[in-house]
């Protein structure tokens, strides 16, 4: 009995002892932005749609089934970027860091679906994988505070020579630096990260072959796409099969 | 079995193929060699080095670890067949875990091999040699050279080079109490005495020595076909019993396996009825047992019992076996010698009586001078007897030396008198040649006294002095007169009376006795040139004036009373085992204090109420003397009644067989047993103690072979040190392991809040394995090197059924409540880690499968941050850096708090022991090192940290110092409370 209730009194109090100290550690830390950003010092490449298990797109151009998780992916996707749900964001000046360190409330920049062409979804509604030109979108990490020097942008490269050409919206993958940079989830609530898309068209010879594709970012001096440990640090790799 | 005593010599000489005058020829000997091989007996047969080390490689935890590393190699080969992406990582754990055990398996090796080399250097001996007369001539040859057939001579002092039938003997005696336990000479001729050929007087044995005289005899057996070599492989069947130690060590590892078994059995059902893969379970199945498991305390334990074994070794005590360090601070009762381990084994005079009057001596080891009142001129005459009516001699050479060390030609009592005159005198040789003796008639038992007549250096007295020492009652016979005061007087029967009351007084301390007188001779009657001649003893030998008596006995060592009164404070029995006469036992154990001041045996009780011993209450009697004779007819429950009622104990003339029955007897009341032994006929019963212990300088070969233990200075009071030290062992290695145990709920609970909260890995597997092997290995040894809390020789020996090293208390008060303790403490560590680095602790539950997905690079933080695989992961090994760091921290403050169990640490001294502080500074150094130097080597998953993170965790460590020295603090003020009950471990 005694014994129970020791622990109890014991127990009770490492408890308490244990909310109250993390009470206090999450008190010294900002709401705002992290205390330390120096583990993610430079962002990570990712698309959409992300197939289940590894990178790895297989579909039947004619048979829209196969298709049809990616193609709804992508729409759940660009939802946010629909223009009802851009109402409060500003058009920005392009080409140029859209620095708010002084302004309370932080606006975020208008991304316009129109810029990603024939990959927006609203000519094609199948994002151009029922014509044998998937879309894939390429996204980089959000990182507070991240300010890309240059020109950034997108670039994709096939291994096998001759089996896709790719095209890129907007045109020739470039990234805005107006997006950046970002100011965390509760100062920049509507923020919008920009997207490139990546259309590649397969070349008819090529289909039923794997190809290997790697996007990488380009042309900004602080954003890293070698890293060795790193395999989707500034960059990324996928495949793409379509059958007919 | 032989009956070559019964034989005829030339009958012998057909038989063995020999001539005794001849010998054998060197040819036919080396022949008969080849065939019996070599005479010495084989050394107890030892295990094979192979198995020794597959022993260490199963034993303890490391069937769990080999179970772990098994299970890491077949998750491995799912993964691999499946194709996933780092299957390697299991690889590499099953093979870091092998290495685990091989390597500390090794080193749990080595370190019994060195000690074994230890003792397998002692126990080599200077070979002996024997005089063999081979193709006619004599020859000095080894004596594990000799063959059957062989002729051999022998002379006094010799020891017998194998069991010989004797052809010719002059004077031949031979002690055999390495063989029967009597240590009276026996003598030897070439007769046929007895049918038995151990009773038979034409037979020496081997091992025994040839005490005087010379001898010469055929050799009838060798090596272990002789007496001793039966005896001695008999020894080798009587059973090793596990020591108390391995028991305990063996209760800890059924415990702590028990609990990593149960709680990883428990966690791989509940991860698997919560829908985790079975893969997955199997590794969290391998990660909690490698948390459980303290990898580097059973070669802690090696270390710090291999530690002790040297301290005690500089303390005499050399230990063969390194459990037998504990064993030695469990004994409840030692069972000792007498001759040798108790006493100096040497002759020494303690009593005099002169003038009417006792005088005591000075018997200690190291005396120089003798503190009685040597004014009385009856002193001047009755040392003049002393010195001149001696024929022992210091051997030349050793002036330097002090006069207890000097070797001295002669018997057991003239050398004590010797040295006795030569202590109180001076130099006694030039007194010697200054009163020239012109005759002398030696010692011999049939007049029993020892006589020579000298010229004296008194240049004006021309007359001869007489003197004469031997048996007090022959002497007085002698004489007519007794010296008073320097003063010749009358011997009435008064004075007899005085003589007779002096004699059995110091006869009643069983001392040995001698009586002294002398003669002035007429110098008319017999002038300077008066031929004495000692055949027709043509000079008076009675009418003489008695001069005094001296006792002498061999003199307890004087650090044993000490001793035993250690050994009484700290509940150990003493009991006296000789083969001695009881009288002079009794005396030894009351000067000893084995028998205490006040207490009395039946005996004594009915000599101070003057009633027949039937007639008292046998419970009053504290002390008993028993008997070799009376042991011989008793049977069990008589013996355990004895060993039960009376807790001063002495066994007189007991053989060597009588030790093992009293050692049995002694281990049926429940005692952990000591017992000191010498005697190739020890062997049985120092197999048999719990603690064998042989004598360094007395003790035969056979001997030490069955003993654990082995005392370099044959001294009492050695043992004792050595109980001490294997006493504070225990304690220590208490404090080891509940140091040790401790962190292991730290290392496991991350595991089961992991698979409970699916929070991300809070400390990996490899990690574990640095602390418990890394961090915390020179802080546990350097507990054994903890100064005792109190006087441990101030309680009872532990009951080893109750005080177990590993005990309730210990397990709960270190898994439950430290180990909790540092728990939160590494938690909050690791929560802050993640929270200041953008996950605070509500985002991080129930993230694990997402957190773990390799194709998931865009995992976002509590701030919208997004993060890829590599970076979460390099983000969890900076928590299991700072989870490693944290127990670290902790581990400083256990380690500070183990170093008592019951007094405050600033009573105990913070800086006392200066190896805790190796321990700390290694302990933090090596922290150091694995973060900011291997920091950056991914496959030990450490990172460095930011400096700050070391401190998160100092509450907790300062926390816990306040919560043990609270918790000491109310054990201390309330004994036998609750909280002393179930806190006190």
């Amino acid at each position: 009995g005694l014994i129970l209730l020791f622990y109890l009194v014991f127990y009770g109090f490492l408890a308490a002892l244990f909310t109250f100290t993390m009470w206090v550690m999450l008190q010294t830390l900002s709401s705002d932005i992290p205390k330390y950003r120096d583990r993610i010092s430079s962002p990570g490449l990712m698309i959409s749609p992300k197939p289940d298990t590894a990178l790895e797109f297989y579909f039947n151009k004619s048979d829209a089934q196969s298709y049809a998780e990616y193609v709804s992916t992508l729409r759940k996707f660009l939802e946010s970027y629909d223009d009802s749900k851009q109402s409060q964001n500003i058009n920005c000046t392009p080409g140029r860091i859209f620095d708010q360190n002084d302004v309370a409330v932080k606006k975020a920049c208008r991304f316009n679906l129109s810029e990603l062409g024939q990959c927006s979804g609203k000519e094609d509604k199948t994002f151009g994988y029922s014509k044998g030109t998937p879309c894939v979108l390429v996204k980089m990490n959000r990182i507070i505070g991240l300010k890309p020097e240059g020109e950034p942008r997108i670039q994709c490269t096939s291994k096998e020579e001759g089996m896709v050409e790719i095209n890129y919206f907007p045109p020739e993958g470039l990234i805005d630096l107006m997006y950046f940079p970002y100011y965390g989830k509760s100062l920049h609530a509507h923020y919008l990260q920009p997207l490139v898309a990546v259309q590649l068209a397969i070349n008819s010879n090529s289909t039923k072959e794997e190809i290997a594709i790697e996007c990488k970012i380009l042309g900004s001096p602080n954003l890293k796409n070698e890293d060795d440990r790193d395999k989707f640090l500034g960059r990324i790799a996928f495949k793409v099969q379509m059958t007919e | 079995i032989q009956d070559d005593h019964k034989l005829s010599t030339s009958e012998l000489e057909e038989k063995y193929g020999t001539s005794i005058n001849k010998g054998l020829s060197s040819a036919r000997a080396a022949e008969i060699l080849a065939r019996d091989g070599p005479n010495s007996l084989t050394p107890p047969k030892a295990t094979p080095e192979i198995v020794k080390f597959l022993k260490q490689m199963v034993g303890g935890f490391s069937i769990l670890l080999w179970i772990g590393a098994v299970f890491s190699w077949i998750s491995f080969g799912i993964q691999l067949a499946q194709g996933a992406e780092s299957p390697f990582d299991n690889l590499y754990l099953g093979v870091v875990l092998a290495l685990v055990v091989i390597l500390t398996g090794i080193f749990a090796y080595y370190q019994e091999a060195k000690s074994t080399n230890i003792m397998a250097s002692f126990s080599k001996m200077i070979p002996q040699q024997a005089l063999v007369i081979r193709d006619a001539e004599k020859k000095e040859l080894p004596a594990d050279q000799l063959v059957v057939g062989d002729i051999v001579e022998i002379k006094g002092g010799d020891r017998i080079p194998a069991d010989i039938r004797l052809i010719f003997s002059q004077g031949c005696k031979v002690d055999n109490s390495s063989l029967t336990g009597e240590s009276e000479p026996q003598s030897r001729s070439c007769d046929f005495t007895h049918e038995n050929p151990l009773e038979t007087r034409n037979i020496a044995f081997y091992s025994t020595t040839c005490v005087e005289g010379t001898a010469t005899g055929i050799v009838i057996n060798t090596g272990d076909r002789t007496v001793i070599g039966r005896i001695a492989s008999l020894a080798s069947g009587v059973g090793n019993e596990k020591t108390p130690i391995a028991i305990e060590i063996e209760h800890f590892v059924y415990l702590v396996a028990g609990v990593a078994i149960s709680i990883g059995v428990l966690f791989f059902i509940i991860s698997v009825s919560m829908r985790y893969k079975i893969l997955d379970s199997i590794i969290f199945l391998i990660g909690i047992i490698v948390a459980n498991v303290p990898e580097g305390l059973l070669a802690t334990v090696t270390v710090s019992l291999s530690l002790t074994a040297k301290r005690m070794a500089k303390k005499n005590c050399l230990v063969k076996n390194l459990e037998a360090v504990e064993t030695l601070g469990s004994t409840s009762i030692i069972c000792s010698d007498k001759t040798g381990t108790l006493t100096q084994n040497r002759m020494t005079v303690a009593h005099l009586w002169f003038d009417n009057q006792i005088y005591s001596a000075d018997t200690s080891e190291d005396q120089t001078t003798q503190p009685f009142d040597q004014s009385s001129p009856s002193w001047t005459a009755l040392s003049k007897i002393v010195t001149l009516c001696n024929r022992a001699e210091f051997r030349p050479g050793q002036e330097n030396l002090p006069i207890m060390k000097r070797v001295v030609v002669g018997d057991a009592s003239e050398t004590a008198l010797l040295k006795f005159a030569e202590v109180i005198l001076g130099d006694v040789m030039n007194i010697r040649a200054r009163n020239k003796k012109v005759a002398e008639i030696p010692f011999n038992s049939t007049n029993k006294f020892q006589l020579s007549i000298h010229e004296t250096d008194d240049s004006n007295d021309k007359r001869f002095l007489l003197v004469m020492k031997g048996a007090p009652e022959r002497i007085l016979e002698r004489c007519s007169t007794i010296m008073i005061n320097g003063k010749e007087e009358p011997l009435d029967s008064e004075k007899a009376e005085a003589f007779q009351t002096a004699y059995m007084e110091l006869g009643g301390m069983g001392e040995r006795v001698l009586g002294f007188c002398h003669l002035y001779l007429p110098e008319n009657e017999f002038p300077d040139t008066y031929p004495f001649d000692t055949d027709s003893m043509n000079f008076p030998t009675s009418n003489l004036c008695f001069v005094g008596l001296l006792s002498m006995i061999d003199p307890p060592r004087s650090t044993v009373p000490d001793a035993v009164s250690k050994c009484r404070s700290a509940g150990i029995k003493v009991i006296m085992v000789t083969g001695d006469h009881p009288i002079t036992a009794k005396a030894i154990a009351k000067s000893v204090g084995i028998i205490s001041a006040t207490s009395e045996t039946v005996e004594d009780i009915a000599k101070r109420l003057n009633i027949p011993v039937e007639q008292v209450n046998r419970r009053e009697a504290t002390a008993a003397v028993v008997n070799g004779m009376e042991l011989k007819d008793m049977s069990l429950q008589q013996l355990d009644e004895i060993l039960c009622n009376h807790s001063e104990i002495v066994f007189a003339r007991t053989s060597p067989q009588q030790k093992l029955i009293i050692v049995e007897g002694c281990q049926r009341q429940g005692a952990v047993v000591a017992v000191t032994g010498d005697g190739v006929n020890d062997s049985p019963a120092l197999k048999k103690a719990d603690i064998g212990i042989a004598m360094g300088i007395a003790g035969s070969d056979a001997a030490k072979n069955a003993a654990d233990m082995v005392l370099l200075d044959d001294n009492f009071a050695s043992i004792v040190t050595g109980v001490e030290e294997g006493r504070l062992i225990f304690d220590n290695l208490k404090k080891t392991i509940a140091y040790t145990l401790t962190k292991n709920i730290a290392e496991l609970c991350p595991f089961l809040i992991y698979i409970i909260a699916s929070i991300p890995m809070p400390i990996g597997t490899i990690t574990i394995l640095f602390i418990d092997l890394g961090t915390d290995i020179i802080p546990s040894v350097a507990l054994a090197y903890e100064k005792a809390e109190s006087d441990i020789m101030n309680r009872r020996p532990r009951n080893k059924r109750k005080d177990r090293l590993v005990n309730e208390q210990l397990a709960v008060y270190s898994y439950l409540q430290i180990g909790i303790m540092q728990s939160v403490g590494a938690f909050v560590t690791y929560f802050t880690v993640y929270a200041e680095q953008g996950f605070l602790p509500s985002t991080l539950l129930g993230v694990r499968v997402d957190w773990e997905n390799n194709a998931i690079n865009d995992f976002e933080d509590s701030y919208g941050q997004e993060w890829t695989k590599y970076q979460r992961m390099y983000l969890q090994w900076t928590g299991y850096t700072a989870f490693f760091v944290s127990i670290t921290i902790q581990q400083v403050a256990d380690l500070i708090i183990r170093k008592t169990r019951r007094n405050s640490i600033f009573q105990q001294g913070l800086f006392r022991n200066k190896v805790i502080w190796v321990g700390i500074f290694s302990q933090i150094g090596i922290a150091l090192i694995l973060t900011y130097g291997l920091g950056h080597v991914t496959a030990l998953n450490f990172t460095p940290l930011r400096f700050q993170y070391w401190f998160v965790a100092v509450p907790f460590a300062i926390l816990i110092w306040v919560y043990d020295e609270v918790r000491k603090l109310f054990i201390r003020r309330y004994p036998g409370s609750w909280w002393d009950k179930n806190m006190y471990y």
